[in-house]
């Protein structure tokens, strides 16, 4: 009874740690002015309709948005196949990419960036500086999420097992990859998906030292306002930081209520990686 | 008329041989069972033959055409997995449909043969269902139907039923029997269990350590094993190592039977062929204890510090007690002798 009532009190304090940041965050949105008192003397949808109409941070909220779409993109197409590749046919090659997937987590972004930098100068000067760039590079930091969910998901629908069978029914591995293995990860792929979508959508170091002004990403957009000395905006930046907060965790609440529950910890999970990124 | 015909198949994983040169041939329509303990190589054969591993040496021929280097997907065979491996995604009439689809068969006639294999396995009723929504045994009829569906040519079975509960296992084994002698299908069935083994099928292959012991009717491998592996894997046998004396080998006067060359032979018989008896001729021996079995009843006998079992008809059994003296004997056609 006892324990009981203590990990309540625990789970009570974790939440209140982890939600009162976003509840300030929101209140601050929606406050006429928050001085001295508990709580704001007044709200009003003002800071809402005003950064929602200044052309900068829609021009920011677009290019993020070609951002995601195409570092998701690149991130499908390379880390599914390979995934399913090395589960199924090789899992020798398994061990290697294992290894390429801590990568970005034992490098700092903004070494690697500065690292891809001198790389790009040298090799390929045509990439320095652009939207591709950038979209390389987050498809590349942001893969593991969706290497590890994909990797899972088809270790535990025994996608191997399952191919096999699909062989001695006679088909072709495209169409068992299809009809058969694709079908079975969905899950995994969905879940994974969001974890890419959420760090390439608050990704800041790369897109600073890579294309920096030449293609203002909204952690941009926030980071010059908030450092700004023409006098910071700080309702400004809580409506965006509850904005995005709110799109990717609708995103993942979709994601879950489609899933039927089965990808239930990607919220969490989400949640986890979009309050790290914004720090970084 | 061999069908099916395996000509020194080797393969190596690593240093380890788990194929070493085998030979076997399997008729048309013939059920063959292989079997052996864990490790001995029966599913790497099967997958060989399947095309999911490749031989590193030797022959596979299906229906007199040489399949060896043929990948699984253009092989007359279908398969049933151990862990059935149906489709997850797939209803059970989908999973079923899945080889005709994938060989685009016309859609009523996919349609029409779903139908006719599901009434074989007798379900009916569940082909809408997701593989989830059956029991064990409902989805390795699944299977079953599944790896009939574009009648292959042969039968892959790779220990379909060990992962179900003895009761259901018994059933389906019959079962599977039934549909494979109805359908007149090649069939080559691994397991481990010897009485599966026995039961159901039309010849049985022993394996041990990558090689294939001995190949022959249920009957045969049971009363005649023609190695020491088979004579020790097949049937519970009472086993005695015996000094040999001038080219015979005997046991008091239990048996005394002619003898390999060597100092010594092992000498094996079933606890069925063991006669007890409160008078001689015979070995005398002690009764230690008793086991109702049913039927038969087990007796423990001991003379000289040896313990050998005999399985009495419960009715002969009754007159015996703890502590008894008795004679034991065994007919000499029933005493398997090898070399030690
Ligand atoms: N992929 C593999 N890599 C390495 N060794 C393997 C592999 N598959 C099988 N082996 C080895 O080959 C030998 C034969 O294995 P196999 O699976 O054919 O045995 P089995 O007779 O089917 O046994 P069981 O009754 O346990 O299924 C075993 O010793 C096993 O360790
Ligand atoms: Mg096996």
């Amino acid at each position: 009874m006892r324990s009981r009532i203590g990990s309540r009190v625990f789970l009570a304090l974790l939440a209140l740690y982890f939600a009162l940041p976003l509840v300030a965050a929101l209140l601050y949105s929606l406050a006429t002015k928050w001085g001295d008192t508990v709580l704001p003397s007044g709200y009003t949808l003002h800071w809402w309709v005003d950064v929602f109409s200044r052309p900068e941070v829609s021009g920011a909220l677009g290019r993020s948005l070609v951002l995601t779409a195409v570092t998701l993109a690149i991130d499908v197409l390379l880390v599914v196949p390979a995934a399913y590749w090395s589960v199924v046919h090789n899992p020798r090659i398994g061990s290697v990419v294992q290894t390429v997937t801590v990568i970005p987590f034992a490098i700092p972004w903004v070494v690697i960036a500065a690292g891809l930098q001198l790389i790009v100068k040298d090799t390929v000067p045509q990439l320095f500086g652009t939207f591709w760039l950038l979209a390389a590079a987050t498809a590349a930091i942001a893969f593991p999420f969706l290497y590890w969910a994909v990797e899972n998901s088809l270790l535990a629908a025994d996608a191997r097992r399952l191919s096999e069978a699909a062989a001695t029914c006679g088909a072709h591995p495209m169409v068992t990859l299809v009809r058969v293995v694709l079908p079975a990860i969905r899950g995994g792929i969905v879940s994974g998906s969001l974890l890419v979508a959420a760090t390439a959508m608050n990704e800041f170091a790369l897109a600073k030292v890579l294309v920096g002004t030449r293609y203002e990403t909204l952690p941009l957009w926030s980071a010059r306002v908030f450092t700004s000395r023409t006098g910071n905006d700080p309702n400004a930046l809580a409506v965006i930081t509850i904005f995005t907060f709110g799109l990717l965790f609708a995103l993942s609440a979709l994601v879950v209520w489609l899933g039927r529950g089965k990808s239930a910890s990607s919220t969490l999970a989400l949640a986890r990686t979009s309050s790290s990124a914004e720090k970084g | 008329m061999s069908h099916v015909v395996l000509n020194g198949v080797t393969k190596r994983y690593g240093a380890q041989l788990a194929l070493d040169a085998v030979d076997v041939s399997v008729d048309k329509g013939e059920m063959l069972a292989l079997l052996g303990p864990s490790g001995c190589g029966k599913t790497t054969l099967l997958r060989c033959i399947a095309g999911l591993n490749d031989a590193d040496a030797g022959t596979i021929s299906i229906g007199g055409a040489d399949v060896t280097r043929m990948p699984a997907r253009k092989r007359p065979i279908g398969m049933v997995f151990q862990s059935y491996a149906l489709f997850p995604n797939l209803s059970a009439a989908k999973n079923v449909a899945f080889p005709l689809t994938v060989r685009r068969r016309e859609r009523k006639e996919t349609a029409a043969r779903v139908e006719e294999l599901l009434a074989l396995v007798g379900l009916e009723e569940h082909g809408h269902k997701l593989p989830n929504q059956l029991s064990g045994g409902q989805q390795q009829r699944v299977a079953l139907a599944r790896a009939l569906a574009p009648d292959p040519e042969v039968l892959l079975l790779d220990e379909p039923l060990s992962a179900l509960d003895a009761q259901v296992r018994t059933r389906l084994r019959d079962e599977v029997r039934r549909i494979q002698h109805q359908v007149g299908i090649t069939t080559v069935f691994v397991t481990h269990d010897q009485s599966e083994a026995l039961a159901i099928s039309d010849r049985v292959a022993v394996m041990n350590a990558g090689r294939i012991e001995q190949c022959a009717t249920p009957p045969e491998v049971y009363a005649a094993p023609s190695t020491r592996f088979a004579a020790g894997f097949v049937g519970n046998r009472n086993t005695l190592e015996l000094p040999v004396a001038d080219g015979r080998v005997a046991w008091g006067g239990a048996f005394d039977v002619e003898a390999p060359s060597g100092e010594r032979a092992l000498c094996l018989f079933r606890p069925e062929d063991v006669e007890i008896g409160a008078d001689g001729p015979g070995l005398a021996a002690t009764v230690d204890v008793k086991v109702f079995l049913g039927a038969v009843t087990r007796v423990y006998a001991t003379c000289d510090g040896t313990t050998v079992f005999a399985d009495v008809p419960s009715r002969s059994a009754a007159g015996l007690e703890d502590g008894q003296k008795v004679f034991v004997r065994v007919a000499p056609e029933h005493v398997q002798v090898f070399a030690a």
